[in-house]
């Protein structure tokens, strides 16, 4: 478990990977269904590999960004914890704040 | 024409886990399969001749991997192989784009120092029976016949051996932690 500091130093600035991830544990969801998701919002854009989600969700878990809620049939799942909405939003007040330093750019 | 080829020490013919992969996928093109993956296969690995099949392969060291860990691959389709020591295998047919266990670039290093890890901890080992064995040589020098000494000497010599491959593996392997 980090606490709010570490947790800072070690995802801000976040990848995208992790940024979507934590986003689409907004709802509960197992892993699979994180991909599914993760694709929809992105176009096909992102699609996530089987290796990259079961590695985030075990760093996102043992650092307390997320947690696990149940297990249905062999496969865990997930939920963002305080912590990780916390992490999240300040992310987010990144990507506006280069949203908008990036106007007029298009 | 043989059905079967034994391949020896294959993880030391190709140490970077991507050319491993691709290796793996090319001798499934041209229809030698492979069966389960075991703990010796880095050394010692058997291909029966089959159809060829386009196979994407996945290296993996996990060393305790947590328990959904299978369940999480398989729901993306990967189909489970084993395991060669730490490292485990996957495979999933494909027809255009070629699937990806490991999307990003973060997974990807992360995979190489798994990798790295897994190597080095053997390689500690065979370091520690070496020590182990010259104490033995050391101490019992006396009280041993020719022919103990003599298996110790060839054991200690093989160890040295493995020892070097491996470091000399961990070298290549860092050298291309990019692929």
């Amino acid at each position: 478990m980090m606490n709010l500091e570490q947790a800072r130093k070690r995802y801000l600035p976040m990848s995208e990977t992790m940024f979507y991830i934590l986003l689409s544990l907004k709802q509960e969801r197992h892993g699979y269904a994180i991909m599914q998701h993760v694709k929809e919002l992105t176009d096909a854009r992102i699609e996530l590999g089987a290796g990259t989600v079961y590695s985030s969700l075990g760093k996102l878990e043992s650092d307390g960004l997320i947690e696990s809620v149940k297990e249905e049939d062999r496969r865990k799942i997930y939920v963002i914890t305080p912590m990780g909405r916390g992490i999240l939003r300040e992310e987010a007040l990144r990507i506006a704040e280069l949203h908008r330093n990036s106007e007029g750019l298009l | 024409m043989k059905d079967e080829k034994v391949v020896w020490f294959s993880a030391f013919r190709h140490v970077v886990p991507a050319d491993y992969e691709n290796w793996l996928e090319k001798m499934a093109a041209e229809g030698w399969q492979t069966g389960r993956f075991r703990q010796w296969s880095s050394m010692y690995m058997t291909f029966t001749r089959g159809e060829p099949r386009k196979y994407r392969f996945v290296y993996d060291p996990q060393v305790s991997p947590r328990k959904d860990y299978i369940s999480t691959y398989e729901q993306f389709g990967w189909e489970y192989l084993g395991r060669m020591a730490s490292a485990h295998f996957w495979r999933m047919e494909y027809t255009d784009k070629r699937p990806e266990a490991f999307s990003d670039k973060d997974s990807k290093a992360d995979r190489t120092r798994r990798t790295i890890k897994a190597i080095s901890v053997s390689f500690f080992i065979f370091i520690a029976l070496e020590i182990l064995y010259a104490v033995m040589l050391t101490i019992y020098r006396n009280s041993l016949s020719v022919s103990d000494k003599k298996q110790l000497i060839i054991a200690e010599a093989f160890f040295c051996l493995l020892t070097v491959a491996l470091g000399v593996v961990v070298l290549i392997v860092r050298k291309n932690e990019k692929r």
